[in-house]
């Protein structure tokens, strides 16, 4: 599989290491009202599909930037790949 | 008395240097280097006069060089300085960056074709899945070689330097000698 | 129709005439008393257990393909129970139980082959764990020998002793330990279940479940809707897909295995091996062919077949355990998708939904368990409390902090 790095161009995926799925990016409020659910749900429970899948690489024997990339789990066609910092910050809503 | 005579990374007293047919492989035990890393919301200098390159480039100029390593990262390189405080010089230049030592974490090796691009390429082609046609001089990247992980730079048409960790010197040497002995055909 | 000696003989000599399908291909019917979603390995065995051991009546399998297409097919057949953890060893000893009667009880030639595994040592802190993990079996009534150096020499003296970074040091061997011929198991279970009256019904996929106030009355299929008053889902690697289908997310992510077979040598390998150091493991079929192993793909998947950097790593640690294998030449590879868990443990358990029961979570290693995963679901289905051994598959156990993580590697399925 040839990873589309955003910065670097296509990028072998054995350069990288897999995380899992992109909702991790999305860490709960470990203060919040019902947070040991909110965890619990976060650590462990996935949507696990059978098609587009958007998931965490990090680019270990690279430039060490986390990636998001979108890919099929059926084909393993890679279909896009942004870093994992601007969907981070625009999730945000855009500041810095 | 104990001998302190200093030792290369590779273990010898004098750097290593090999050839193989139109490919010349040479351990570079001086180079200093040094990291350089942005803090946050922090403007990217310009040290010693050097403009920092853009992302999978490597720009070298009054007597410096650097690589980038990652967003708001860069690997400054200066040949024939390892046994200078060569951070300390850089942190000067830059003095709002974090600039960290690198020269005894790291060994170069220098590649020399005396036969134009066409050796480098066929070397690259055998070592890196890195798209050796697209990697024109001036690239630089990290990259997996034999699961090291390495910097390499092509420094011109008919060099290349790979940068990796110095405790797998060894490794990485013979990875380079295997691979230039075998387009010789030996 | 029975299976004996005698009966192949007599065949031999009247041209095989005689042997007729091993069982029935009947129309599902309008409802059950229980569906088992999955025809594998572990959904037949639910079935023939049902009815065997719990006298249940009216019990179909539904398979979306053929039976024994998916990992029962699929694995390198290696059966063993050593384990480390009290949740885990005691279940797996039991299967390992089952595996020594099995051929018998169903009446079919599984080729059960009881050859040894041998877990290689490389250090002295893995000595030490393979100390604890061996006495962990023995307690569990399970055997198992720690060998030295000249003890696994006298096994197998081509292994290399001398690496230079992983020089071996000894093993545990656990010799009730080995192989099974895998779709032999799947068969044996599904003409045992067929005579025993259950319908297995091929070419049946589940496409959604009938829940009605928390209650499941039935499945959809794509040949037509069937009721059930309880369904129990044994679907491997596609458990993720399936459970959604009930409004459920498991903690499992799907991920792909690969396996790969080596052209037919001679007889060199009587026994298991795994590497302890890298990620390998080999054992020798009755043809002669190399069956071996490695690390999984580590990325979710439903491809079933995996790509080149794992087979680059699988070979690589092949011949920094066996340099003798070189020369020889790979045959075939092929890949299953398994429901890695986040503890790498499986589950056998109730749901928040009455009448839904799920066995999932068997990562790379349910077909030593296939018995007994069986029986302990066959049991949770009819009695609605679980098998002593597999007491601890609890679908609640990640919110109770209650994990079974042998291998300590938290909640990252493609660690453990
Ligand atoms: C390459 C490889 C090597 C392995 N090696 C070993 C080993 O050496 N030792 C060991 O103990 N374990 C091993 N395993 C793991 C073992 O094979 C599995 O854990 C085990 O087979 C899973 O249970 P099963 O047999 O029921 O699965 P499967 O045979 O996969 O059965 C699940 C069935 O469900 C069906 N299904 C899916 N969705 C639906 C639907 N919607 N409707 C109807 N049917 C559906 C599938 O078609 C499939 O037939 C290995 C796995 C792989 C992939």
């Amino acid at each position: 599989m040839l990873i589309p790095h955003p910065l670097l161009g296509l990028r072998d995926a054995q350069e990288f290491t897999y995380l899992g799925d992109a909702s991790l990016l999305n860490r709960p409020d470990g203060m919040a009202e019902g947070a040991a659910e909110a965890f619990y749900d976060y650590v462990y429970l996935r949507d696990n599909p059978a098609g587009v899948h958007r998931e965490l690489w990090f680019h270990e024997q690279g430039d060490r930037s986390w990636l998001v990339v979108t890919r099929n789990t059926v084909t393993h066609e890679i279909l896009g790949a942004e870093l994992a910092r601007d969907v981070a910050l625009a999730a945000k809503g855009g500041a810095q | 008395m104990t001998d302190l005579a200093p030792i290369t990374a590779l273990g010898g007293s004098l750097a290593r240097v090999q050839s193989f047919g139109a490919l010349a492989i040479a351990e570079n035990a001086d180079l200093a280097l040094a990291s350089l890393a942005l803090r946050r919301g922090a403007a990217q200098p310009v040290p010693m006069g050097l403009s920092l390159p853009g992302p999978g480039l490597w720009h070298a100029g009054n007597g410096i060089a650097a690589f980038w390593t990652g967003p708001g990262q860069w690997m400054i390189e200066a040949p024939g300085r390892a046994t200078e405080d060569f951070a300390a010089v850089v942190k000067q230049a830059a003095p709002e960056c974090s600039v960290t030592e690198q020269t005894d974490a790291f060994t170069a090796f220098e590649i020399a074709s005396t036969a134009g691009a066409g050796p480098i390429l066929a070397l690259m082609a055998k070592l890196v899945n890195i798209d050796a046609a697209a990697f024109g001089p001036g690239s630089a990247t990290r990259t997996g070689l034999e699961h090291m992980s390495v910097f390499v730079i092509r420094r011109a048409e008919d060099r290349l330097a790979v940068i990796g960790m110095r405790s797998a010197a060894g490794s990485i040497w013979h990875a380079l000698e295997t691979a230039a002995a075998r387009l010789q055909g030996d | 129709m029975r299976f004996s000696g005698f009966r192949v003989i007599k065949e031999a000599l009247t041209g095989y005439k005689g042997w007729g399908s091993l069982w029935r291909t009947p129309e599902p019917q309008a409802s059950y008393d229980y569906v088992i979603v999955g025809g594998g390995g572990h959904g037949l065995a639910t079935a023939y257990h049902l009815a065997k051991v719990f006298g249940a009546k009216r019990i179909a399998v539904l398979e979306k393909g053929w039976l024994g297409s998916g990992n029962i097919g699929r694995n390198t057949t290696i059966i063993r129970s050593n384990y480390l953890l009290p949740g885990n060893e005691p279940f797996y000893e039991f299967s390992m139980k089952l595996w020594e009667n099995m051929e018998q009880e169903f009446n079919f030639n599984a080729m059960v082959s009881q050859r040894g595994i041998l877990n290689l040592i490389h250090t002295d802190a893995q000595r030490d764990a393979y100390r604890r993990r061996g006495n962990a079996m023995r307690f569990a009534g399970a055997d198992s020998e720690l060998l030295d150096r000249e003890q696994v020499r006298a096994m197998y003296p081509w292994l290399n002793f001398e690496n230079a970074r992983f020089p071996i040091k000894g093993g545990l061997l656990q010799r009730r330990a080995g192989t099974a011929r895998h779709d032999g198991v799947a068969w044996g279970y599904a003409r045992g279940a067929d005579l025993l009256g259950v319908d297995l019904i091929q070419n049946c996929e589940v496409t959604g479940f009938r829940i009605e106030n928390g209650r499941v009355l039935g499945v959809e299929t794509t040949r037509g809707y069937i009721g059930a008053k309880k369904v129990g889902v044994a679907v491997a690697g596609s458990s993720g897909r399936v459970m959604a289908k009930a409004g459920m997310r498991l903690p499992i992510e799907s991920h792909v295995l690969q396996a790969f077979v080596s052209e037919g040598l001679k007889p060199f390998i009587d026994g298991v091996i795994t590497f302890g150091a890298g990620h390998f493991y080999v054992s020798q079929s009755d043809k002669g062919g190399l069956v071996f192993g490695g690390d999984i793909d580590g990325y979710n998947s439903y491809a079933q077949r995996g790509n080149l950097p794992v087979i680059e790593d699988v070979a690589e640690g092949g011949m920094a355990l066996m340099p003798a294998i070189g020369r020889a030449r790979l045959l075939r590879a092929w890949g299953g998708i398994m429901d890695m868990s986040m503890d790498g443990s499986p589950i056998i358990d109730r749901t928040g939904i009455e009448g839904l029961y799920l066995n999932a979570g068997w990562c790379y290693g349910g077909f030593k368990a296939t018995p007994a995963s069986g029986y302990a679901f066959a049991q949770l289905l009819a009695t609605d409390a679980p098998h002593p051994t597999a007491a601890a598959y609890r679908l609640d156990r990640f919110a109770r902090g209650l994990v079974i993580d042998e291998k300590g590697m938290g909640a990252q399925p493609n660690l453990h």
